[in-house]
């Protein structure tokens, strides 16, 4: 018989509908309550009753999943790194295959920070591009990422795969940090720092944001714990094939 | 339109169609790994389901 689902496994579709939900509640209140942010300085003009004297910047409303995804792919990169210790510690293969699961999680929404980072270097400092240092430290993260992948696959399923995956993953996680904290390590940089104590943001900001947050966080949960599960399936899979081999 | 209005909101529609494209890639992004996840998973299933009979048929069968 096949094992049963677990506390994880039946949250797993109910988080991604919570997630969906409360990341469309996210949407909704940044386009519609969060306030725009302003921009550069402009003769003032009574707009709607307000003096308003900046340019008003809607490139900004990128930031409501901007930050969210890329807080879901440091997150994913700490399960990453605590289930790769596990496997070097104890030797056990669910760790090594929630390791991966882990990994491709991170990679999937490093590609969202990447694909939303984008468009806003694109329009707020004018170049799809640039070589500063959170841009770069975070290329580098995906490269490894790609590489964790391309690393597994050049060895046959087998201890020495696993082991190496599980060093790299930990050396990969160095850029965790770096990445998140570089911005303050040089101040110089393009990249706004977004967790800062004079905050920077309104309520009506942070709520959008947290919303969006904690929804892309049971999003990135439930795909998690979905995809354990089918990893799990796969190696019953193959103690079933086993069985049948012998039964023949 | 008012000359002040324009510059004001200067950096709303530019904006738009690069904001459009950030959310428009987060969902195909998040939607391709769902699909792939779902996928798998419907598959394994029906793969366990034909080897657990598989394995049944064969236990019972006479040697």
């Amino acid at each position: 018989m096949s094992k049963a689902p677990t506390l994880g496994d039946r949250l797993a579709v109910p988080l991604l509908v919570v997630g969906a939900v409360l990341s469309a509640a996210g949407f909704v209140w940044s386009f519609t309550v969060a306030p725009l942010v302003n921009g550069a300085e402009v003769v003032p003009e009574m707009v709607a009753g307000q003096m308003v004297s900046n340019q008003l910047l809607f490139s900004q409303k990128i930031f409501y999943f901007h930050v969210p995804v890329a807080m879901c792919a440091f997150i994913a990169l700490v399960f990453s790194f605590v289930y790769s210790i596990l496997y070097l510690v104890k030797r056990e293969a669910r760790f090594d295959r929630r390791a991966q699961v882990a990994t491709e999680v991170a990679l999937v929404f490093a590609f969202c920070t990447m694909a939303t980072g984008v468009p806003w270097t694109r329009f707020e400092w004018g170049v799809w591009w640039t070589w500063d240092a959170r841009l770069t430290t975070f290329l580098i993260l995906c490269l490894l990422l790609i590489g964790y992948f391309v690393l597994r696959a050049a060895f046959d399923g087998n201890e020495k795969r696993e082991t190496y995956a599980a060093v790299f993953a930990l050396v990969m996680c160095i850029d965790a940090p770096i990445c998140m904290f570089i911005t303050r390590m040089i101040p110089s940089s393009l990249h706004p720092v977004v967790f800062r104590t004079d905050g920077g943001l309104t309520p009506e900001m942070l709520i959008g944001m947290l919303m969006a947050l904690f929804g892309m966080m049971a999003i990135a949960y439930g795909l998690y714990r979905l995809r354990v599960r089918q990893q799990d399936m796969a190696v019953r899979i193959e103690a079933l094939k086993d069985q049948l081999e012998e039964l023949r | 339109m008012n000359e002040i209005l324009m510059s004001v909101y200067g950096a709303v529609l530019p904006a738009a169609p690069y904001v459009i494209a950030a959310y428009a890639l987060i969902l195909v992004g998040l939607f391709v790994y769902v699909a792939f996840v779902v996928r798998g998973l419907k598959k394994n299933e029906r793969d366990i389901e034909a080897l657990e009979e598989a394995v049944a048929r064969l236990g019972k069968a006479p040697r």
